[in-house]
């Protein structure tokens, strides 16, 4: 127990003193985060409005893939991403593995079928004469669809802010793909595997604060949305 | 086979240019085996004010949304009048899978659907007036005045500001009515727009209602009761199993009350502003 | 909104189910009757050792043997704190503290095997044939080549930092890569990367025939590798299996084990020369 607390000071000390090595972690977590779901968010939420909207064959197929999807462990997703950008893989010339876009890519991955899913379950929700009263007062496709994404946009927070927080503290396909190197892609979670495996806890400590405290602040927003969400 | 009999015997009142606003031809309509619709034909000219009567379920609904370009039909075609050098093109919506991203729609061909119970956006009520004007582009200060407009038509100006959201059924099917109204439609088509309000409610929207049709707009309303309100009403369309039967004009005109005869809506006799109901 | 809590609802409902396949697992493991825990450097699994000697003192001894592959530093740490009954490390200094400090005792060396310098065929730091690590260090530094470091406290890694401790480094510089993970993984991150790195010659020879990499320095004396093995203090924490863990690190040292040692190969080459008296 005493054991535990001492760690726990060092730890807040260590975020308290600005520690590079820490910042620079947190840094890398954020950054890479944030770019991946600023790009998966437009296309999930593009694919789960024309899965809402259009009825077309293979609709079923394509809903109940990504959901099929959202079950897949990210230490999968990291694995068929290793395999494909890995020099002997087919997209090997690109150099990407253990950089970066390689990092972004697998967390789009991850995020993209939760975003539909729930990105789908939100449109699904609003009601079907919102569309028909866009398109007979004559809005078109993309108006209506933007009109549309208003209609339901706690529902779609709620589903970008869950995806943020997968691929935030996801630890699987980043260390795989990332491959963990310092001020590159050590993010968040990869450092406190790796600290963990040192044997240095205060910095495991101090990372997981700063994770705890962002997925506390995420839900405390999700359920905020949520609730706006159903005054209506 | 009724229905035809009584399609082609009856010469519905016809507007200025003759043409109708919109034909229906051989239009079927199925949920899964269930055949819903199966309309022969069907002539909606501009001007006119029809009563769609039918049990609840008979599919009145389905078949609006299908004239407003919103629903999908299986077989048969539906011309708009401005298809008329184009007729033979039948528009075969059966193939049309992604049919939600044509972008001609109803309102190109001025005609409007509303819901009975009408949806308005989680905004203002001046923005939910001006949201059809903002589809066409038009200019914000152009938008203001005729979004003005609307709103003295509508006697809601105390509300401009409210969100929608929070308003009444009532006062929802009246700004819906006002949204339609500041798009200047050929044709509406309401669903039971009075159904479920209270007698005050009821007695706004009809005046509403009356208003537009004598301003010459085109009118389907639908309605479960059989009962039409004569005093405005042109032509009557029974739904019964999917087929459409058209009252003749001698039925109609019997149930017509006599104080009433001389206001037909063709004559577009002045109605007195009922300022006082609003 | 509905359809968002009957997500949520669909995935609470899931919980009790999985808790109790996690008890049912962590009851199955408990149920085995005598085990042995050692923790051991990732360096010594990979190379197959362990799975090559382990069955015969399992049969001998009608113990199990559970191995725990991790780096040097938590190894060590993990032996501190109890959760193991012996470790088999290769840090020499960090092993002597370890003993010095009362967590282990009885320290035998068991035998070694070296550190081999790997980098890209086109040797862009010209250090290929040197016989001095820390010139190939320094040439690789100052031709601002990528070099892939361990990163993770391991026995590797702190057999690297005291190579690069005469030679002046940023501790910021962009060649130099802290990857944070396992020897296999840093092989494959220095293959993408075209980057050296330093490697145990067990693991370099179980990952040479994946890897584009070429063997470029070996034979320093400072790239010398000993491993031993240390008992967990039995006067800490009684309850350990001290008993079998005595016999576990008696048997390393006998003549007959540190034959099977000098015979295991890998690839064709004998990788660990037994060094125990």
């Amino acid at each position: 127990m005493g054991d535990l607390t001492q760690t726990s000071l060092e730890a807040l000390l260590l975020l308290v003193t600005g520690d590079t090595e820490l910042w620079s972690i947190i840094r890398v977590s954020f950054s890479t985060t944030l770019k991946a779901i600023l790009l998966a968010t437009p296309v999930a939420f593009l694919i789960s409005f024309i899965l809402s909207i259009a009825r077309f064959p293979g609709r079923w197929f394509l809903i109940s893939l990504f959901n099929t999807l959202l079950g897949v462990p990210t230490v999968i997703v990291g694995l068929l991403l290793y395999l494909l950008l890995s020099r002997s893989g087919p997209f090997g010339d690109l150099r990407l593995l253990f950089t970066e876009p390689a990092m972004i890519l697998g967390q789009i991955l991850i995020a993209l079928p939760l975003l539909v899913a729930m990105g789908l379950a939100a449109f699904e929700g609003a009601d079907r004469r919102a569309w028909e009263t866009t398109r007979t007062l004559g809005a078109g496709p993309v108006r209506a669809m933007l009109t549309l994404m208003y209609e339901v946009r706690f529902g779609l927070a709620a589903a970008g802010t869950a995806a943020y927080g997968r691929i935030i503290s996801e630890v699987g396909c980043a260390m795989m793909v990332g491959g963990n190197i310092l001020n590159y892609t050590r993010t968040i979670p990869t450092a406190i595997a790796l600290e963990t495996s040192k044997g240095e806890f205060a910095q495991g400590i101090a990372l997981g604060m700063v994770l705890l405290l962002l997925a506390l602040g995420l839900n405390f927003g999700v359920s905020i949305m949520q609730r706006r969400g159903e005054i209506y | 086979m009724k229905s035809n009999l009584f399609l082609q015997s009856v010469s519905p009142v016809k507007t200025a240019d003759d043409l109708p606003l919109l034909k229906v031809r051989g239009l079927t309509k199925r949920y899964g085996q269930k055949q819903i619709l199966d309309i022969d034909k069907l002539d909606l000219y501009a001007g006119q004010a029809v009563l769609l009567s039918g049990k609840n379920g008979a599919g009145k609904s389905t078949l609006m949304k299908i004239l407003a370009g919103i629903e999908r039909y299986n077989e048969g075609s539906l011309y708009y009048k401005e298809d008329r050098n184009k007729e033979d093109q039948a528009r075969h919506q059966r193939f049309l899978q992604f049919s939600f991203l044509r972008k001609k729609l109803s309102l190109s061909n001025g005609i409007i659907y509303l819901h009975q119970h009408p949806f308005l956006f989680d905004i203002s009520v001046r923005d939910n007036l001006a949201y059809g004007l903002k589809c066409q582009r038009m200019a914000k200060k152009q938008q203001a005045q005729i979004v003005q407009k609307a709103l003295n038509w509508s006697g809601l100006e105390h509300l401009a500001d409210r969100n929608a959201k929070t308003l009444s059924g009532g006062e929802m099917q009246r700004i819906a009515l006002a949204r339609a109204w500041v798009l200047d439609p050929k044709l509406l088509l309401l669903d039971e727009p009075t159904a479920n309000m209270d007698t005050e409610s009821r007695e706004q929207t009809s005046f509403l209602i009356r208003r537009l049709i004598n301003q010459g707009t085109g009118v389907v309303i639908c309605s479960h009761e059989t009962k039409p309100d004569n005093r405005l009403i042109d032509r009557v369309l029974h739904l019964d199993n999917g087929k459409l039967i058209e009252s003749s004009r001698a039925e109609l005109n019997q149930t017509r009350s006599p104080d009433n005869e001389t206001s037909l809506p063709k004559t577009r006799a002045a109605i007195k502003p009922c300022k006082d109901l609003l | 909104m509905k359809h968002l809590e009957h997500l949520v609802y669909k995935i609470i409902k899931a919980i009790p189910l999985t808790a109790l396949l996690c008890s049912l697992l962590l009851v199955g493991i408990s149920a085995h009757a005598a085990t042995l825990r050692l923790a051991t450097t990732t360096s010594t699994y990979n190379s197959g050792l362990l799975d090559y000697l382990i069955p015969d003192f399992e049969q001998h001894q009608g113990t199990q043997v559970q191995v725990i592959a991790v780096g040097t530093g938590k190894a060590l740490r993990m032996g501190q704190s109890g959760d193991v009954d012996l470790v088999l490390v290769h840090a020499p200094k960090a092993e002597i503290q370890f003993v010095a400090q009362g967590h282990g005792v009885d320290r035998i060396g068991i035998m070694y095997n070296d550190f081999v310098i790997i980098g890209p065929p086109s040797d862009p730091a010209q250090v290929k044939n040197l016989k001095n690590a820390t010139e190939a260090l320094s040439r690789i530094a100052a031709s601002q080549s990528l070099f892939v470091s361990r990163g993770d406290d391991s026995g590797t890694h702190k057999k690297e930092r005291s190579l690069w401790k005469d030679i002046t480094r940023p501790r910021e510089s962009i060649w130099y890569r802290e990857a944070g993970q396992g020897m296999g993984k840093v092989l494959q991150i220095s293959n993408e990367l075209d980057a050296y790195t330093l490697v145990d010659r067990g693991t370099w020879l179980a990952y040479k025939n994946k890897l584009n990499l070429k063997l470029l320095v070996e034979g320093d004396k400072r790239l010398h590798n000993p491993y031993s093995v240390i008992r967990v203090n039995p006067e800490k924490y009684a309850d350990l299996n001290h008993k079998d863990a005595m016999a576990f690190s008696r048997w390393l040292a006998s003549a007959e084990v540190q034959q099977k040692i000098a015979e295991f190969k890998v690839a064709g080459e004998q990788l660990f020369v037994p060094s125990a008296d």
